[in-house]
Formats: C-alpha cells, sequence, structure tokens
C-alpha cells in the first residue's frame, strides 16, 4: 500500500472533438489527487477544473464503476484496462501511480470501435454480434419449474465463467489483429454448455461467425493477449469451443 | 451437389484458418519425416542412397510430391490472407502501447519466419531437387554440408522454421478447438519439441562443416590398427 499524501499528475490524454474530427494528445495539471482515488474519479476532478476554466470535459464512458458492467475502458500508459491484471480500468486506483507522473491516456484504437469524442468510442458491433445469435428463444409464460431441466455441476460453473463477459471490448483491443474471437467464444461457450442453449446452437455459431467477419473483426492468431487483459479472466479455452462449435454447425447444419 | 457449406467454410474467418492449422499440422508432421531421413546419413553411404533410390523409385512418390506442393501453396494461400485482412483490422495508432504477455517471439513474428522458410525453401529445391543427382545423393548432400554458405542459409532456415513451429504448433490445435486442461499442456510441450526438433537439419550441416564424419573415420581406422 502507498502511503504517500496527495500528490500531482499530469494527463497526456486524447482529445477529438466527433467522429470525423482529427485528434490530438493534450497534457493537463491534475493536483491535489488523493492516492484513495480511482482512476475515473481523478478525471472526473480534472473535468470539474477544465468546467471551471470553460474549457470542454472529457468524454469518457463509466456506469457502475465497481467492474461489473463493462461500460469505461480506456488505455492507460499502454496497458489495456491499465496496469493491474483482470481489472477494469473503473478499478484502478491513484495509488498506482506517484508524483509527478505522466499518464498517457488513450481511447480504444480499432477500426470496429470508431471513435465518438475524446475518449468514448462506439462499440456497438458487440451488440450486432449478440443480435446475430447470442441468445436464446423461449416461450412466455410462467417459468417451468427450475429443477425439470438439469445442469451439471461442472458445466453450470464453466457456463458461468463465460458468462461473466461484461462486453467491454478489451480483446478486441488488446488483439494485436483486432478479433472478437474471445467475446464471441464466451457468448457462444456460456449457451453452447447450458440446455437452454440447445436448440439454437448451429444458427448461433454460423450466425455470430458471420457476424464477425462482416463487422471486420481480424482473425484470431491464438496469442492469448486477449485472455491477459480480459477484466473477467475469461479463458482463451471458450475460443477452442467457438472453433469445434462452428465446425459442428457446419458438418451438421440443415441448410 | 450443394457446395455452399464449403463456400461458407472457406469464406469465413474460421473456416480458412482450420484450413491453415491442418496444412501447416500435415507440414510439420512431414517435416518430422523428413528429418528422420536425414538421420539416414549418418548410416553411410550405401543405406542413404539405398533410401533414397527406393523413395524415387516409387511409382507413389511423384503423386505426393504434388500432393506436398498443394498443401504447401494451400498454407501460403490461407496464411497470407489471413495475414492482409488483420494488417487491416489490427488496432493502431497509439503513442504508447504495450503487449500483455501473451504474445512469443515465435507468435509475433511468424510472418517473417514464413517469408524466411520459403526461401529456405527455395533454396532447398533449387540446390538439391532441381539439378543433376549422377555424382549419388550421399556425395551431393555431403558435398553441400561442407560449404560455409550452404550450411549458413541452413542454419538460417532451420532456426526460422523451428521459431515459426514453436508458436504454429499449439496454434493448429487451439484452432482445430482442442483445447482442454487433459491435453493441452502436453500439446504445448509436444508443439515445442517438435520446434526445438528443426534445429536437426542445421545440426547435421554443421556436423559436415565441421567434418566430424571424416575425424570419427579417421579414428575408427586408427583403432583397427590397434587391434
Amino acid at each position: 500500500m502507498n502511503e504517500q499524501g496527495n500528490f500531482s499528475v499530469t494527463v497526456r490524454v486524447w482529445r477529438q472533438a466527433g467522429p470525423e474530427e482529427p485528434g490530438k494528445m493534450v497534457s493537463y495539471p491534475v493536483r491535489d489527487v488523493s492516492p484513495d482515488m480511482s482512476f475515473l474519479e481523478m478525471l472526473d476532478i480534472l473535468n470539474d477544473n477544465l468546467l471551471k476554466t470553460g474549457e470542454q470535459p472529457i468524454t469518457f464512458e463509466s456506469d457502475c464503476r465497481e467492474g461489473i458492467c463493462g461500460s469505461c475502458g480506456l488505455v492507460v500508459n499502454g496497458d489495456v484496462h491499465g496496469p493491474d491484471e483482470h481489472s477494469t480500468v473503473c478499478q484502478l486506483h491513484m495509488r498506482r501511480f506517484k508524483n509527478g507522473d505522466v499518464i498517457t491516456v488513450e481511447p480504444w484504437r480499432v477500426k470496429t470501435f470508431p471513435v465518438l469524442k475524446d475518449l468514448a468510442v462506439d462499440r456497438s458491433a458487440l451488440d450486432r454480434l449478440i443480435a446475430a445469435g447470442g441468445f436464446i428463444s423461449t416461450d412466455t409464460g410462467a417459468a417451468q419449474d427450475a429443477n425439470s431441466v438439469a445442469v451439471e455441476k461442472d458445466d453450470a460453473e464453466e457456463a458461468m465463467d463465460a458468462a461473466a463477459c461484461i462486453g467491454c471490448g478489451a480483446c478486441v483491443v488488446a488483439c494485436p489483429n483486432g478479433a472478437a474471437m474471445l467475446f464471441t467464444g464466451a457468448k457462444v461457450s456460456h449457451l453452447a454448455l447450458l440446455p437452454q442453449g440447445g436448440p439454437q446452437r448451429t444458427q448461433r455459431a454460423l450466425g455470430m461467425v458471420a457476424a464477425m467477419d462482416r463487422e471486420g473483426f481480424g482473425n484470431c492468431s491464438n496469442e492469448y493477449e486477449c485472455e491477459a487483459v480480459c477484466p473477467k479472466d475469461v479463458k482463451a479455452a471458450n475460443i477452442a469451443r467457438l472453433n469445434r462449435e462452428f465446425l459442428l454447425a457446419n458438418l451438421t447444419a440443415k441448410r | 451437389m450443394d457446395i455452399t457449406f464449403i463456400k461458407r467454410f472457406a469464406f469465413t474467418s474460421i473456416g480458412r484458418k482450420v484450413i491453415m492449422a491442418v496444412s501447416g499440422l500435415l507440414l510439420g508432421g512431414f517435416m518430422l519425416v523428413h528429418l528422420a531421413e536425414n538421420l539416414l546419413l549418418f548410416k553411410g553411404e550405401a543405406l542413404y542412397n539405398a533410401w533414397v533410390d527406393f523413395l524415387i523409385s516409387n511409382p507413389v512418390t511423384p503423386f505426393l510430391e504434388i500432393a506436398l506442393a498443394v498443401i504447401f501453396v494451400t498454407h501460403i494461400i490461407t496464411g497470407v490472407w489471413v495475414r492482409i485482412e488483420d494488417f487491416i483490422n489490427a488496432p493502431g495508432g497509439y503513442e504508447v502501447r504495450k503487449w500483455q504477455g501473451g504474445r512469443t517471439i515465435g507468435s509475433a513474428t511468424m510472418l517473417y519466419t514464413a517469408a524466411a522458410i520459403l526461401a529456405y525453401l527455395a533454396y532447398h529445391l533449387l540446390t538439391f531437387r532441381f539439378v543433376d543427382h549422377s555424382m549419388g545423393f550421399y556425395q551431393m548432400v555431403t558435398s553441400a554440408f561442407r560449404m560455409p554458405v550452404f550450411v549458413a542459409v541452413y542454419v538460417a532456415g532451420s532456426v526460422a522454421l523451428a521459431l515459426h513451429l514453436s508458436h504454429g504448433m499449439q496454434s493448429a490445435f487451439q484452432t482445430l478447438g482442442l483445447n482442454h486442461p487433459k491435453y493441452t499442456p502436453p500439446i504445448k510441450i509436444l508443439g515445442l519439441l517438435t520446434a526445438a526438433a528443426m534445429t536437426g537439419f542445421a545440426l547435421i550441416s554443421v556436423y559436415y562443416l565441421l567434418g566430424i564424419d571424416l575425424k570419427t573415420a579417421q579414428s575408427g581406422c586408427e583403432m583397427v590398427v590397434i587391434q
């Protein structure tokens, strides 16, 4: 634990007025930073300062600020989601920095997530992947008795590990090729492991892979940078399952 | 016949990668067999030449050669295709960017080692395959291995091959969907061992460059004299 008192840092941040505008890195000093602050709270303070001087505040996304919603996502000093392992950037604290540090903050930079403004990017490509098969169809009405659908314990655990994906897009950004295989692998896996995912299994694998290609995500080169940055520690074994599901779907699809 | 599923397969990112993985594994297997054949050099001229004669006099061999060429070209086409797409899609433009530990020297240099292997293969075919074989295969190979330039190309090519396989072998199994706590660790170890074995091609050429075979033959003679 860092026992230092309040300190000052310089934040070098990407400023871009709109999707089509050119952007540039701008440096701002931030004083009186508490080591107990989160990284995003430090940006809040910087934005307060900018508002006081009449400058546009820095746009960045966040929602829950407890690492479970997948809204935040920044590249801090070259690290996707910051220097902490398996953590979202909202869980990064200023105690990881020291007085006088220059902190470089950049948005996700990949063609599939175009910059909207400053640090906010458009991640709707991931929503379109979900719409292409990352769901189950079920009858409405009263829910059936939970005990009538048996799920093997290990499968339930594995499905839960895959379902932990919060869709932040860090895997795409960390990938040397900008592939969305870990995200898609997680979604396909968590449904493939559960009986509810069974009926649409084939269309899901074919549809989501086709959507990945349509959106312009890259190819997986099995380097596992995605696994290394995933805030939810989703494993690359899910990518292997996606590959299996896709192979099987190709062999067994009726059409 | 409905061939949509074949088109669908070859024109998707995963399908293309599966084709690259299967062709890569076949090529890796071929390289191991090739290395085993090269080891026959140590068994002497008569046995080595007899084995090569057996291979080239077999009527199936020309077909196997064509199949090997097709596998090789398939691997190159799918590989280049994948890399071009990745080049277009790759994230970029960061002021500061760090890799987080997944990448290895082997995985980050796949394209460069691939180019080096292609050059190595071209050199190999031009010097051994498409030449006059009248001096005998054993003589042709061992005399080439006594030339430093030739051996330098072999050492460089073999190291490139080893690096390429150090990532390629485990990657191929992952692409085929084979990842499991039970067998992934041994697959990774066997992949690395296969990659390490590729330096065998270099070691054999260095063995002849240093004339170790001649020295052994000499000392063998001395032993006969002493007896």
